[in-house]
């Protein structure tokens, strides 16, 4: 059946089917299924789909969500361009 | 509980070793992992893959492993490619010692050769040559998606019937001179042959079973930008610092160089990292300033004295078996350990010659193993 596809990762185009099939080949934790999928590791770098996948692993598979712990955000914070890190002006 | 083979470890190692020993009959095996498949030095890498070292034991090794990748692209479909490593020389005498080591590379077979600007804007169009005094171009290499491979090889050896476990293992189980398995804090698990690929971690582990590691935790710092389009596809190396730059498959530039450090088993990260990096990167890729950072990371090396791995069986206790201390290289070279691992395993002796140099008793006995490039 060609039904509608549930959207999970807007950046890199990650559906809940996708989540599903990498439950089946044996991601059961957030790391894992956002290297996987690359859920996550777009521009918005989690912000948006990771709190979803989240919850919907923690429904799928009976774990409450604290246990399944939000990848760290790395540094930057928010992306940044190469230039500020050598103090140098690249404006214009 | 009891296995043939425990495996500690789950990263491209204890995964590629798992594969390995399935593919070659293995009855059982258990792979233990403390966190996460990859979460150790594996998902920090650049996966870079390259035969042009200069001591036969790296190049007979990763010429086998460039093999390997190969078939593990055709067979599991392992996003895999032999798109070459560049090494960029803006001063005379760098390019010398290129030369130099072109001429070794070349008297075991790797086909580097030196090449110019040319050929510089066929395979590299957003790297600037105009301070370019040569480059060195090795052909056999590429890169491999460290995710990709990793979480394959992790797959596909479950169904044959790999059984991972996320648990640490606390302790290694020896006695009279034989491993008899491992303890976790849900229980002891026997075995005939434990093999230890637990990374950097590996020197703690062994220490509890009184083998000497020499092998220190060595911080190496990574930063990635966001996507492009084709930029350059060999992995590109600036001769005089050592940096190396590498687009992934998704087009991201990841970026790494050396910064002095100290050894470290929790690393933390470091502002002059990135401004060193982007300092060296913006002579030779000119729009980089202006690129968008989008993550950092720092990782280690496991470290030797002599920049080889450690591998194959620990003399003195029958049964065990380590491989780790790559030196920044454990990556490349995981499909040919899995495949050494196994055949020490299931047959008793290692495939080569050069693998059966690398054993930890080359330390104890003096043999210590010379290689001249090594790149941060
Ligand atoms: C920034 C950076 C760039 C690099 N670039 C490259 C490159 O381009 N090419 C290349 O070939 N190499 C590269 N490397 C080196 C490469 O990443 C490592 O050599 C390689 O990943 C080592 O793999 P491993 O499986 O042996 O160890 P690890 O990946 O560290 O795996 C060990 C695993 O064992 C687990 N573990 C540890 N102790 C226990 C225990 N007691 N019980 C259960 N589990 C345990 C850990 O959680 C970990 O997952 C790079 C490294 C860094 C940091």
């Amino acid at each position: 059946m060609a039904g509608l596809k549930a959207m999970l990762c807007m950046c890199e185009g990650v559906t809940l089917e996708d989540v599903d099939r990498a439950i089946e080949e044996g991601f059961a934790d957030v790391e894992s299924i956002k290297r996987r999928l690359r859920i996550g590791m777009g521009t918005c770098q989690g912000r948006y789909c990771v709190p979803i996948l989240i919850a919907y692993l923690s429904r799928k598979l009976g774990v409450p969500p604290e246990k399944l712990a939000p990848p760290l955000v790395r540094p930057p914070l928010e992306m940044a361009p190469a230039y500020i890190f050598t103090g140098g002006d690249h404006e214009g | 509980m009891r296995a043939e083979v425990v495996v500690v470890g789950g990263g491209i190692t204890g995964v590629s070793a798992a594969y390995f020993l399935a593919r070659e009959g293995a009855r059982s095996i258990i792979v233990y992992e403390k966190n996460y498949i990859g979460s150790g030095s594996t998902f920090k890498c650049a996966g870079g893959i390259r035969a042009s070292f200069t001591s036969q034991e790296h190049i007979v090794l990763m010429k086998r492993s460039i093999e390997l990748w190969g078939e593990l692209a055709r067979e599991l479909g392992v996003k895999y490619l032999r798109s070459g490593y560049l090494w960029l020389a803006s001063r005379e005498r760098d390019l010398e010692r290129l030369k130099s080591y072109s001429a070794i590379h070349n008297s075991f077979g790797v086909p580097t050769r030196v090449v110019g600007p040319d050929f510089l804007s066929k395979v590299a169009p957003y790297v600037d040559s105009s301070r370019l005094a040569g480059a060195l171009f090795d052909p056999l290499a590429g890169k491999a998606c460290p995710f990709d491979a990793t979480q394959k090889l992790y797959s596909v050896s479950r169904r044959m019937g790999v059984d991972y476990r996320f648990e640490e293992v606390t302790g290694l189980l020896a006695e009279g001179g034989s491993v008899r398995g491992v303890r976790t804090r849900t229980g002891d698990v026997h075995a005939e042959h434990v093999v230890v690929a637990a990374g950097v971690w590996s020197k703690p582990l062994l220490e509890k079973a009184g083998v000497d590691l020499p092998l220190a935790p060595e911080p190496h710092h990574a930063v990635i930008t966001e996507e492009f389009g084709r930029l350059f596809d060999p992995l590109i190396i600036d001769v005089e610092t050592g940096a190396y730059a590498v687009q992934t498959f998704e087009g991201h530039v990841l970026m790494g160089v050396e910064v002095p450090e100290e050894h470290l088993w929790e690393p933390t990260p470091r502002l002059d990292f990135l401004e060193k990096v982007v300092r060296v990167w913006s002579r030779w890729l000119p729009w980089l300033p202006r690129a968008n950072l989008i993550r950092y990371w720092v990782g280690h090396y496991e470290v030797t004295p002599d920049h080889h791995p450690v591998l194959g069986p620990v003399s003195g206790v029958e049964g065990l078996y380590v491989a780790t201390g790559f030196s920044g290289h454990g990556f490349m070279m995981g499909p040919v350990v899995g495949e050494e691992l196994a055949s020490w395993v299931l047959k008793g002796h290692s495939r080569t010659r050069e693998a059966r140099n690398l054993t930890v008793d080359r330390f104890r006995e003096g043999r210590l193993i010379k290689e001249l490039a090594v790149i941060g």
